[in-house]
């Protein structure tokens, strides 16, 4: 007897081996919470919207003081504005992409559109940070190319640092915290996503190298 | 969601629940595990019920929600679980059933599946289901010639780990 009939003979009679669930079982397990992951990709998602919104509304006033000085405050109200409505479309296609997920859909488009919906927030992020070096950048190339305001903006009083020193060690600072920043972004997505995505896209690639 | 349709829902669930288990079975290999990927499948075919119109039989629809469930929607590890005596278990029960050597064929068997990728694992869950191509290409979402030459595949592949 050929062994793929022996087995398919074999999962015909497990059927009386199952426990069966009674009414209240059923009933008080679809009362629990899912832990899908799409459900975590979401929570994860709003967390994330809601964080670089935030830091764009944490930056304080006595910042843009300093901004005025250098007449880069225009500049920086009509980026915040156009950021704001990038946002709103961000936000727009991230719940339409969400809304479409269905799990009745075949295994392929299902997760066709969880990676969509993943990849509309990897987009806000990437926009985010573009937009945080592009400004950084414009900034420091103003604020470096008139040293007489910075210095008299942004140096402390009664110190002993050479204003050129000052600027030189201003400039490493700038530099390295971007870098660290971009740093522990990228960390931050490989570990969060690693963990949560990589079942997902293996699956995913398996069924994509087959069509 | 009202009370007339959890009502209902768990009616027919009750009916079919075996369906839910047979993934479960293909899926995990421990009693927790089992247990864990039962009820989030429950929970998801609840929450997709009221959209279930009937157009098709609530069995397909299960189908394709427990098996999206295990290979998308799950979070843990399906395969991570080491081996253990959840297959032993349940033979010992048919055993009288069996001479050994079959006994031992089948449980090399279900060992070989549990290896398998999680796709494969549905392709062949759906074989032992006597789905046809049609269906099997549909609830996966590939073409018919694919999911009959990954089939031969798997196949040819368990048939090699029995007779190496």
């Amino acid at each position: 007897m050929d062994e793929l009939d022996l087995l398919k003979k074999d999962w015909k009679k497990q059927n009386a081996n199952y426990p069966e669930l009674s009414y209240n079982d059923i009933y008080k397990m679809i009362h629990k919470k899912s832990s899908s992951i799409v459900k975590w990709i979401l929570i994860i998602c709003i967390i994330e919207l809601l964080f670089w919104s935030l830091l764009n509304l944490a930056i304080p006033e006595s910042y843009m003081e300093i901004y005025d000085k250098f007449n880069l405050k225009t500049f920086l109200y009509i980026t915040q504005g156009a950021h704001y409505l990038i946002v709103i479309g961000f936000i727009y296609l991230f719940y339409k992409n969400y809304k479409s997920i269905c799990v009745i859909d075949s295994t392929s488009r299902l997760m066709q559109k969880i990676i969509n919906t993943r990849k509309t927030v990897n987009y806000y992020v990437y926009y985010n940070l573009a937009l945080y070096i592009v400004i950084s950048v414009v900034i420091n190339m103003i604020m470096f190319s008139n040293p007489d305001i910075m210095l008299e903006a942004l140096m402390p009083k009664n110190t002993s640092i050479e204003g050129d020193t000052f600027l030189t060690i201003m400039l490493i600072t700038q530099i390295v915290t971007l870098f660290v920043i971009i740093g522990l972004l990228w960390l931050y997505y490989r570990i969060i996503y690693g963990i949560l995505l990589r079942k997902l896209s293996k699956n995913y690639t398996e069924l994509e190298t087959l069509e | 969601m009202n009370k007339e349709l959890e009502h209902k829902f768990i009616s027919e669930f009750q009916q079919h629940q075996n369906i839910i288990h047979k993934v479960c079975r293909i899926y995990t290999n421990n009693q927790d595990a089992h247990n864990d990927l039962f009820q989030e499948i429950t929970i998801q075919l609840w929450k997709a019920y009221p959209k279930f119109r009937g157009d098709s039989k609530l069995s397909t629809w299960m189908y394709r929600i427990g098996l999206n469930t295990a290979i998308t929607l799950y979070r843990k590890s399906t395969r991570t679980v080491k081996t253990q005596d959840f297959d032993t278990v349940l033979h010992k029960i048919q055993s009288s059933e069996y001479d050994n050597t079959e006994e031992e064929q089948l449980k090399l068997m279900y060992k070989a599946i549990h290896q398998l990728s999680d796709i494969d694992k549905g392709l062949i869950f759906l074989y032992l289901e006597d789905k046809n191509y049609k269906e099997i290409s549909e609830t996966l979402g590939i073409s018919e010639v694919n999911a009959r030459v990954k089939m031969n595949r798997i196949k040819t592949r368990l048939k090699t780990i029995l007779n190496p």
